[in-house]
Protein backbone atom coordinates (compact mmCIF):
# COMPACT_ATOMS: atom_id res chain seq x y z
CA UNK A 1 0.00 0.00 0.00
CA UNK A 2 1.26 3.48 -0.87
CA UNK A 3 -0.03 6.64 0.82
CA UNK A 4 0.69 10.24 -0.03
CA UNK A 5 -0.57 13.50 1.40
CA UNK A 6 -0.73 16.88 -0.32
CA UNK A 7 -2.25 20.28 0.36
CA UNK A 8 -5.10 21.80 -1.63
CA UNK A 9 -5.78 25.19 -0.10
CA UNK A 10 -6.87 24.63 3.48
CA UNK A 11 -7.65 21.00 2.75
CA UNK A 12 -5.41 17.97 2.81
CA UNK A 13 -5.78 15.31 0.14
CA UNK A 14 -4.75 11.77 1.00
CA UNK A 15 -4.14 9.34 -1.86
CA UNK A 16 -4.04 5.58 -1.23
CA UNK A 17 -2.91 2.93 -3.67
CA UNK A 18 -2.91 -0.86 -3.36
CA UNK A 19 -4.34 -3.18 -0.72
CA UNK A 20 -5.81 -2.02 2.60
CA UNK A 21 -6.05 -4.95 4.99
CA UNK A 22 -5.34 -5.91 8.59
CA UNK A 23 -1.62 -5.45 8.01
CA UNK A 24 -1.72 -2.10 6.22
CA UNK A 25 -4.76 -0.33 7.70
CA UNK A 26 -2.82 0.87 10.81
CA UNK A 27 -0.55 2.93 8.49
CA UNK A 28 -3.59 4.40 6.76
CA UNK A 29 -5.15 5.15 10.15
CA UNK A 30 -2.03 6.99 11.38
CA UNK A 31 -1.79 9.04 8.18
CA UNK A 32 -5.47 10.00 8.19
CA UNK A 33 -5.53 10.99 11.86
CA UNK A 34 -2.35 13.00 11.44
CA UNK A 35 -3.72 14.81 8.37
CA UNK A 36 -7.07 15.41 10.05
CA UNK A 37 -5.44 17.03 13.05
CA UNK A 38 -3.36 19.31 10.81
CA UNK A 39 -6.20 20.58 8.65
CA UNK A 40 -9.87 21.54 8.94
CA UNK A 41 -10.66 19.58 5.76
CA UNK A 42 -9.60 16.11 4.72
CA UNK A 43 -10.45 14.43 1.42
CA UNK A 44 -9.49 10.81 0.75
CA UNK A 45 -8.97 9.54 -2.78
CA UNK A 46 -10.01 5.86 -2.92
CA UNK A 47 -9.64 5.48 -6.68
CA UNK A 48 -6.45 3.40 -6.68
CA UNK A 49 -7.41 0.89 -4.01
CA UNK A 50 -7.38 -2.67 -5.36
CA UNK A 51 -8.59 -4.31 -2.17
CA UNK A 52 -10.05 -3.17 1.14
CA UNK A 53 -11.28 -5.28 4.05
CA UNK A 54 -13.36 -4.49 7.12
CA UNK A 55 -10.35 -3.12 9.01
CA UNK A 56 -9.96 -0.51 6.26
CA UNK A 57 -13.65 0.39 6.40
CA UNK A 58 -13.45 0.54 10.21
CA UNK A 59 -10.52 2.96 9.88
CA UNK A 60 -12.61 5.26 7.68
CA UNK A 61 -15.46 5.16 10.21
CA UNK A 62 -13.06 6.00 13.06
CA UNK A 63 -11.68 8.99 11.17
CA UNK A 64 -15.18 10.15 10.26
CA UNK A 65 -16.30 10.04 13.88
CA UNK A 66 -13.18 11.89 15.02
CA UNK A 67 -13.75 14.54 12.35
CA UNK A 68 -17.30 15.04 13.63
CA UNK A 69 -16.05 15.27 17.21
CA UNK A 70 -13.51 17.92 16.17
CA UNK A 71 -15.95 19.86 13.98
CA UNK A 72 -13.91 19.10 10.85
CA UNK A 73 -14.85 17.62 7.50
CA UNK A 74 -13.85 14.22 6.11
CA UNK A 75 -15.02 13.29 2.64
CA UNK A 76 -14.31 10.45 0.21
CA UNK A 77 -13.99 10.60 -3.56
CA UNK A 78 -13.22 8.49 -6.62
CA UNK A 79 -14.25 5.17 -5.08
CA UNK A 80 -12.71 2.25 -7.00
CA UNK A 81 -14.97 -0.72 -7.86
CA UNK A 82 -13.28 -2.72 -5.07
CA UNK A 83 -14.16 -0.07 -2.49
CA UNK A 84 -17.72 0.32 -3.79
CA UNK A 85 -18.17 -3.44 -3.54
CA UNK A 86 -17.14 -3.60 0.12
CA UNK A 87 -19.18 -0.51 0.98
CA UNK A 88 -22.23 -2.26 -0.49
CA UNK A 89 -21.51 -5.41 1.52
CA UNK A 90 -21.08 -3.51 4.78
CA UNK A 91 -23.99 -1.07 4.28
CA UNK A 92 -22.02 1.88 5.65
CA UNK A 93 -21.71 4.13 2.60
CA UNK A 94 -24.66 6.27 3.74
CA UNK A 95 -22.70 7.60 6.72
CA UNK A 96 -20.01 9.15 4.48
CA UNK A 97 -20.01 12.11 2.13
CA UNK A 98 -18.93 10.56 -1.18
CA UNK A 99 -18.03 12.37 -4.41
CA UNK A 100 -16.94 11.32 -7.85
CA UNK A 101 -14.03 13.72 -8.27
CA UNK A 102 -11.53 15.68 -6.23
CA UNK A 103 -13.03 18.94 -7.48
CA UNK A 104 -16.46 17.94 -6.25
CA UNK A 105 -15.04 16.78 -2.93
CA UNK A 106 -13.17 20.03 -2.40
CA UNK A 107 -16.18 22.05 -3.46
CA UNK A 108 -18.06 20.68 -0.53
CA UNK A 109 -15.39 21.64 1.94
CA UNK A 110 -14.47 25.09 0.57
CA UNK B 1 -9.93 -37.38 -7.01
CA UNK B 2 -13.04 -36.41 -9.01
CA UNK B 3 -12.56 -34.05 -11.97
CA UNK B 4 -12.63 -30.43 -10.84
CA UNK B 5 -11.96 -31.34 -7.22
CA UNK B 6 -8.96 -29.91 -5.42
CA UNK B 7 -7.65 -29.47 -1.91
CA UNK B 8 -5.32 -26.65 -0.97
CA UNK B 9 -3.72 -26.54 2.44
CA UNK B 10 -1.87 -23.62 4.05
CA UNK B 11 0.01 -23.62 7.33
CA UNK B 12 0.49 -19.99 8.27
CA UNK B 13 1.75 -17.94 11.18
CA UNK B 14 -0.68 -15.41 12.65
CA UNK B 15 1.08 -12.68 10.72
CA UNK B 16 -1.02 -10.34 8.58
CA UNK B 17 1.75 -10.14 5.97
CA UNK B 18 0.61 -13.58 4.80
CA UNK B 19 -2.96 -12.46 4.11
CA UNK B 20 -2.18 -11.28 0.55
CA UNK B 21 -0.57 -14.67 -0.14
CA UNK B 22 -3.82 -16.46 0.69
CA UNK B 23 -5.91 -13.91 -1.18
CA UNK B 24 -3.70 -14.46 -4.20
CA UNK B 25 -4.66 -18.14 -4.23
CA UNK B 26 -8.33 -18.01 -3.25
CA UNK B 27 -9.57 -15.67 -5.95
CA UNK B 28 -8.26 -17.87 -8.78
CA UNK B 29 -9.48 -21.02 -6.98
CA UNK B 30 -13.03 -19.62 -6.82
CA UNK B 31 -12.76 -18.69 -10.49
CA UNK B 32 -11.83 -22.28 -11.40
CA UNK B 33 -14.87 -23.57 -9.49
CA UNK B 34 -17.08 -21.30 -11.58
CA UNK B 35 -17.85 -18.00 -9.88
CA UNK B 36 -17.67 -14.67 -11.70
CA UNK B 37 -15.21 -11.92 -10.81
CA UNK B 38 -17.55 -10.17 -8.39
CA UNK B 39 -18.35 -13.38 -6.51
CA UNK B 40 -14.66 -14.37 -6.43
CA UNK B 41 -13.89 -11.00 -4.82
CA UNK B 42 -16.54 -11.60 -2.16
CA UNK B 43 -15.32 -15.14 -1.39
CA UNK B 44 -11.73 -13.89 -1.12
CA UNK B 45 -12.88 -11.10 1.21
CA UNK B 46 -14.92 -13.43 3.43
CA UNK B 47 -12.01 -15.82 3.91
CA UNK B 48 -9.64 -12.91 4.52
CA UNK B 49 -12.00 -11.65 7.23
CA UNK B 50 -12.06 -15.08 8.87
CA UNK B 51 -8.26 -15.22 8.88
CA UNK B 52 -8.03 -11.66 10.22
CA UNK B 53 -10.41 -12.59 13.04
CA UNK B 54 -8.10 -15.44 14.05
CA UNK B 55 -5.07 -13.12 14.02
CA UNK B 56 -6.83 -10.38 16.00
CA UNK B 57 -9.10 -12.24 18.39
CA UNK B 58 -7.59 -15.72 18.82
CA UNK B 59 -3.93 -14.68 18.82
CA UNK B 60 -4.32 -10.95 19.76
CA UNK B 61 -1.94 -9.90 16.94
CA UNK B 62 0.86 -12.18 18.13
CA UNK B 63 2.92 -13.24 15.14
CA UNK B 64 3.76 -16.78 16.21
CA UNK B 65 0.34 -18.44 16.34
CA UNK B 66 -0.36 -21.41 14.08
CA UNK B 67 -3.19 -21.25 11.56
CA UNK B 68 -4.13 -24.15 9.35
CA UNK B 69 -6.34 -23.44 6.35
CA UNK B 70 -7.83 -26.20 4.22
CA UNK B 71 -9.70 -25.25 1.04
CA UNK B 72 -11.73 -27.99 -0.60
CA UNK B 73 -13.05 -27.31 -4.07
CA UNK B 74 -15.58 -29.48 -5.86
CA UNK B 75 -18.20 -29.20 -8.59
CA UNK B 76 -20.66 -28.15 -5.87
CA UNK B 77 -18.59 -25.31 -4.48
CA UNK B 78 -15.97 -24.49 -1.86
CA UNK B 79 -15.46 -25.42 1.76
CA UNK B 80 -12.97 -23.58 3.97
CA UNK B 81 -11.75 -24.95 7.29
CA UNK B 82 -9.62 -22.82 9.62
CA UNK B 83 -7.93 -24.34 12.67
CA UNK B 84 -6.10 -22.41 15.36
CA UNK B 85 -4.92 -22.84 18.94
CA UNK B 86 -5.64 -19.36 20.19
CA UNK B 87 -8.37 -18.02 22.45
CA UNK B 88 -11.88 -19.24 21.70
CA UNK B 89 -14.15 -16.84 19.79
CA UNK B 90 -16.68 -14.91 21.84
CA UNK B 91 -19.87 -16.06 20.12
CA UNK B 92 -21.87 -13.23 21.69
CA UNK B 93 -19.85 -10.77 19.56
CA UNK B 94 -20.29 -12.58 16.25
CA UNK B 95 -22.66 -10.54 14.04
CA UNK B 96 -23.65 -8.51 17.12
CA UNK B 97 -23.14 -5.22 15.28
CA UNK B 98 -26.25 -3.52 13.97
CA UNK B 99 -26.14 -3.43 10.15
CA UNK B 100 -25.57 0.04 8.69
CA UNK B 101 -24.64 1.67 12.00
CA UNK B 102 -21.60 3.94 12.42
CA UNK B 103 -19.64 1.72 14.81
CA UNK B 104 -16.23 0.77 13.39
CA UNK B 105 -15.99 -2.78 14.76
CA UNK B 106 -17.76 -6.03 13.98
CA UNK B 107 -18.03 -5.69 10.21
CA UNK B 108 -16.02 -8.80 9.40
CA UNK B 109 -18.40 -11.42 10.80
CA UNK B 110 -21.29 -9.82 8.88
CA UNK B 111 -19.32 -10.02 5.65
CA UNK B 112 -18.56 -13.70 6.28
CA UNK B 113 -22.21 -14.49 7.05
CA UNK B 114 -23.52 -12.56 4.04
CA UNK B 115 -21.10 -14.07 1.54
CA UNK B 116 -20.96 -17.70 2.67
CA UNK B 117 -23.87 -20.15 2.65
CA UNK B 118 -23.00 -21.87 5.93
CA UNK B 119 -20.70 -20.76 8.72
CA UNK B 120 -19.82 -22.74 11.82
CA UNK B 121 -17.59 -21.88 14.78
CA UNK B 122 -16.55 -24.80 17.00
CA UNK B 123 -14.36 -24.90 20.08
CA UNK B 124 -12.75 -28.08 21.38
CA UNK B 125 -9.89 -29.16 23.59
CA UNK B 126 -7.66 -29.28 20.51
CA UNK B 127 -8.42 -25.72 19.42
CA UNK B 128 -10.83 -23.61 17.42
CA UNK B 129 -12.39 -24.73 14.18
CA UNK B 130 -14.15 -22.48 11.69
CA UNK B 131 -15.91 -24.05 8.71
CA UNK B 132 -17.61 -22.09 5.94
CA UNK B 133 -19.10 -23.30 2.69
CA UNK B 134 -20.12 -21.57 -0.49
CA UNK B 135 -22.27 -23.47 -2.96
CA UNK B 136 -22.15 -22.89 -6.68
CA UNK B 137 -25.61 -22.16 -8.02
CA UNK B 138 -25.63 -23.05 -11.67
CA UNK B 139 -28.10 -21.38 -14.02
CA UNK B 140 -29.55 -23.61 -16.74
Amino acid sequence: MKISVRDAGEAKIVEVEGDVDLGTSPDLRRTLFDALHRSPKLALNLGAIRYIDSSGIATLIEVLKDSQRLGKEFVLFGLSPAVQHVFRLTHVIRIFQVFNTEQEALGTVA
Amino acid sequence: MPPGAAELKFILPSDSRFLPVVRGAIGPLAEVVGWDESECTEIKLALDEALANVIRHAYHNRLDGRIELICRASAEGLEFTLLDNGDAPDKSKICAREIGCDKPGGLGSHIIKDVMDTVCYEVSATGNRFVATKLLRRTI
